[in-house]
């Protein structure tokens, strides 16, 4: 025991020594920017602005930002690590001059990241101060390390206000995105879901105070309650799965959930950034109810005894949870060439044989076309259909339904 | 007679296939097992019936080291054994974790091999406080030996073989030598070294590197080219560990060592002419250490070549890039070497009065 905490001891100020935290820059004169991940902008902007700290938010994924991350990282390394250096570069010539990013080592590559990042941009000649803290262990202490770090900001109120405000904003959109995820499907006009979703995301980005933000949660639920739906209208239902960037960003899986929506399936997605958050960021004993990776353990168990990191577990786990759950199919989604997900995907072709649940997966990476992307989710979609059909079997109207 | 053999084999056989922790642990794993009373089958050598068997049972994007592991173990079914030795290597010290693909290898091979044996998968994982002691408990466990004083004698000459091992690869003797006099309790001495012109490093893991077919004899090819290849065997642990630490970097992966760690400590010593980089395709943790190694290289300005290799490598494309790359060396070298004969004559004056003047009296002598 004592020689773990040693080690421990010895690797926290191996990499303190490596990211050297640079004390020169003054409070005021910070200007902070994080690698872009779906929503996660709207919590960090509501944290950290309340810690009174200037802001660049980067500009949003692209095909631009795309190049320049691929033109700047190795051939070999991941789709999300492009994005991330992308994200960092124009951030750094909009003018920033802190990068606040976090890390997992023991995940996969993931937790190299940050190392390679500065090194690069070191290379590029950009001066910066890069603020890294681990999500591994420890974590809500060096989260808040970290913030001290960038924001030097003593006050208790602040801090209360910015991680209230954060989470708040981040249960919002994620509620609005599951009701978004349930109506689209459903509703009788086309598009107005889309609408609802993207009014309220302006919403959210525009509330501060807290009350507010405590307030957004219900009134989404109550805004999205009043568009008009076919309640009785079979829908088969997807789950999405994989590579935890991939799934989140949008830009990055070309917006899979829209075009299954627009397909007529509702998607389930295995998680959100709100609940990851939750669980990362709370201590263990507080959890109240099994968590998500916790059920995932328990569902994985006949295929896997251990956790291998990444998402492997939670991939296969959530796999035969929706098998045992009535859920009609499974696509799973990865960056070309991650290291995790190679593993569960060889593990996924036997678990869709025994526990008879449709699987496809989909690699992304920069060349990925999103014509021959669109037709194997549709050629999926019929396969799905078409089970669920056979299942239904029994009452006539309900075959042409699912059909329809 | 095979019947004989199966009888066998059933007993008391374990089979150890001849991939990935093989090329580091094997003499350990030889040791340990004779200490708890079992023989040892290892697989056949890798050919391409293998790693064509083996691809067939995984997906496509998986890399060739689990490939071809995969096709040992079908390997090993096809002789008969029913026990075979499956670690899960999670991680070596705190925070330094493995490959997910390698620490995964026990899930893998449960979900894509559909005939029954029995695995013998133990854990070894260091940041969540399983030990190697405990590792090589639950080995035994599994086996069904609960004797704690056998274990404990089986892992202290586990150790011995391993050691004796460790002493050999360092002063340089090749691996399967190493690994086959490490067997027969026996420790050879340094083999008569011939001088040769040029040095390279090679960074790659052991098992892609001692494997025949998968480095498709690169020592060995290098060799002919009169290049001195040396490797991750070559260079002591807590020498990787501190080259590592003196480059500025952090060790991450639980076999950066045999890479980074030996590439960092030639090029640190500046040993070698060149380093080579021998990866497989798609590998994760190789395509950043070599980044890692190609940039403090070009600081340096030594060259590097990564050679990426899959099922599909040819070898005649394979060797002309390899003689290429030796060419260059060679001409670096004498470039070198003539620049460095230039300035030794004409450098300050008093040298070179100094050096007229050691000619003439050799020439009075005369």
């Amino acid at each position: 025991m004592g020689s773990v905490l040693n080690a421990e001891k010895q690797r926290e100020e191996q990499k303190n020594r490596f990211f050297q935290k640079d004390n020169t820059i003054a409070t005021k004169d910070r200007i902070v920017a994080w690698p872009r991940m779906g929503n996660i902008d709207l919590s960090m902007v509501a944290l950290v602005s309340s810690l009174g700290v200037k802001i660049v938010e980067a500009p949003p994924n692209s095909n631009e930002a795309l190049e320049i991350g691929v033109k700047n990282s190795i051939e070999g390394i991941c789709l999300p690590y492009k994005l991330n250096l992308a994200n960092y570069i124009m951030a750094l010539e909009k003018g920033a001059n802190t990068l606040m990013m976090f890390q997992a080592p023991g995940s996969c590559r993931f937790g190299n990241y940050t190392k390679m990042a500065q090194k690069t941009l070191k290379k590029m000649g950009y001066k910066f101060d890069m603020v890294v803290f681990d999500m591994y262990q420890s974590k809500m202490k060096q989260t808040l390390q970290a913030f001290w770090h960038v924001t030097k900001c003593a006050n208790p109120y602040r801090y209360y206000k910015g991680f209230s405000t954060g989470f708040n904003k981040a249960f919002a959109i994620d509620t609005a995105e599951r009701l978004l995820f349930y109506t689209r499907p459903r509703e009788l006009n086309k598009g107005e879901a889309e609408r609802c979703y993207k009014k309220w995301y302006k919403i959210i980005s525009e509330t501060t105070s807290i009350w507010g933000c405590k307030q957004l949660k219900k009134k989404i639920i109550k805004d999205f309650k009043k568009i008009p739906i076919d309640k009785n209208k079979i829908v088969p239902k997807v789950y999405l799965l994989g590579e935890f960037f991939v799934l989140l960003d949008p830009y990055t899986n070309k917006d899979i959930e829209k075009t299954l929506g627009d397909l007529g399936v509702e998607v389930e997605r295995q998680i959100f950034f709100s609940d990851w958050l939750e669980h990362v960021l709370q201590p263990s004993f507080l959890y109240k109810k099994e968590s998500h990776r916790e059920r995932c353990v328990r569902f994985a168990e006949k295929y896997m005894k251990r956790a291998i990191g990444g998402e492997t577990i939670e991939t296969v786990g959530d796999t035969v949870y929706a098998a045992q759950n009535g859920i009609d199919g499974v696509i799973h989604i990865m960056p070309f060439s991650c290291m995790p997900e190679i593993v569960s995907q060889n593990i996924l072709t036997r678990v869709s044989r025994e526990e008879d649940i449709p699987a496809m997966t989909l690699v992304l990476d920069e060349q990925t076309g999103k014509a021959g992307y669109q037709t194997r989710i549709e050629a999926f979609i019929d396969l799905v259909k078409r089970k669920k059909m056979k299942e239904n079997l029994g009452s006539k109207n309900k075959r042409e339904e699912v059909l329809s | 007679m095979k019947n004989i053999v199966n009888e066998k084999i059933k007993n008391n056989y374990i089979g150890i296939p001849r991939a990935i922790s093989y090329y580091n642990n094997y003499p350990f794993y030889y040791g340990f097992f004779k200490g708890l009373g079992f023989d040892i089958l290892l697989s056949d050598k890798t050919t391409t019936k293998l790693i064509n068997e083996g691809s067939q049972h995984v997906v496509s994007d998986t890399c060739l080291p689990i490939k071809v592991f995969v096709g040992h173990v079908v390997n090993l079914l096809e002789k008969g054994c029913d026990k075979i030795f499956i670690p899960s290597l999670q991680s070596t010290a705190y925070k330094v974790n493995n490959c997910t693909k390698i620490r995964g290898l026990p899930e893998i091979i449960r979900n894509v091999i559909n005939k029954p044996f029995k695995m013998i998968e133990p854990t070894l994982d260091k940041t969540n406080n399983i030990s190697f002691k405990d590792f090589c408990y639950d080995t035994a466990h599994q086996l069904d030996v609960f004797d704690e004083e056998k274990i404990n004698l089986a892992i202290k000459s586990g150790w011995e073989f391993y050691n004796k091992f460790q002493q050999m690869a360092l002063v340089g003797v090749p691996f399967e030598e190493a690994v086959k006099n490490a067997i027969e309790n026996k420790v050879v001495s340094k083999p008569i070294e011939i001088v040769r012109p040029l040095s390279v490093v090679i960074m790659a893991h052991g098992y892609n590197l001692f494997d025949e077919r998968i480095s498709m004899n690169l020592i060995k090819k290098l060799d002919k080219m009169g290049v001195k290849a040396y490797t991750g065997l070559n260079v002591s642990r807590q020498d990787a560990i501190n080259s590592i630490q003196e480059l500025g970097e952090i060790q991450y992966w639980a076999n950066e060592l045999d890479l980074t760690g030996a590439a960092a400590y030639y090029m640190l010593n500046k040993k070698v002419d060149g380093i080579i980089a021998l990866s497989a395709f798609g590998c994760g943790p190789d395509s950043l250490m070599v980044d890692e190694i190609q940039y403090h290289a070009s600081e340096r300005n030594l060259p590097t070549m990564y050679l990426t290799i899959d099922e599909h490598t040819g070898e005649a494309g394979f060797v002309t890039r390899v003689e290429a790359f030796v060419d260059m060396l060679i001409r670096r070298k004498r470039k070198k070497l003539q620049e460095s004969n230039i300035k030794t004559l004409s450098t300050s004056k008093k040298e070179k009065i100094g050096y007229l003047e050691k000619e003439d009296k050799a020439l009075t002598k005369v």
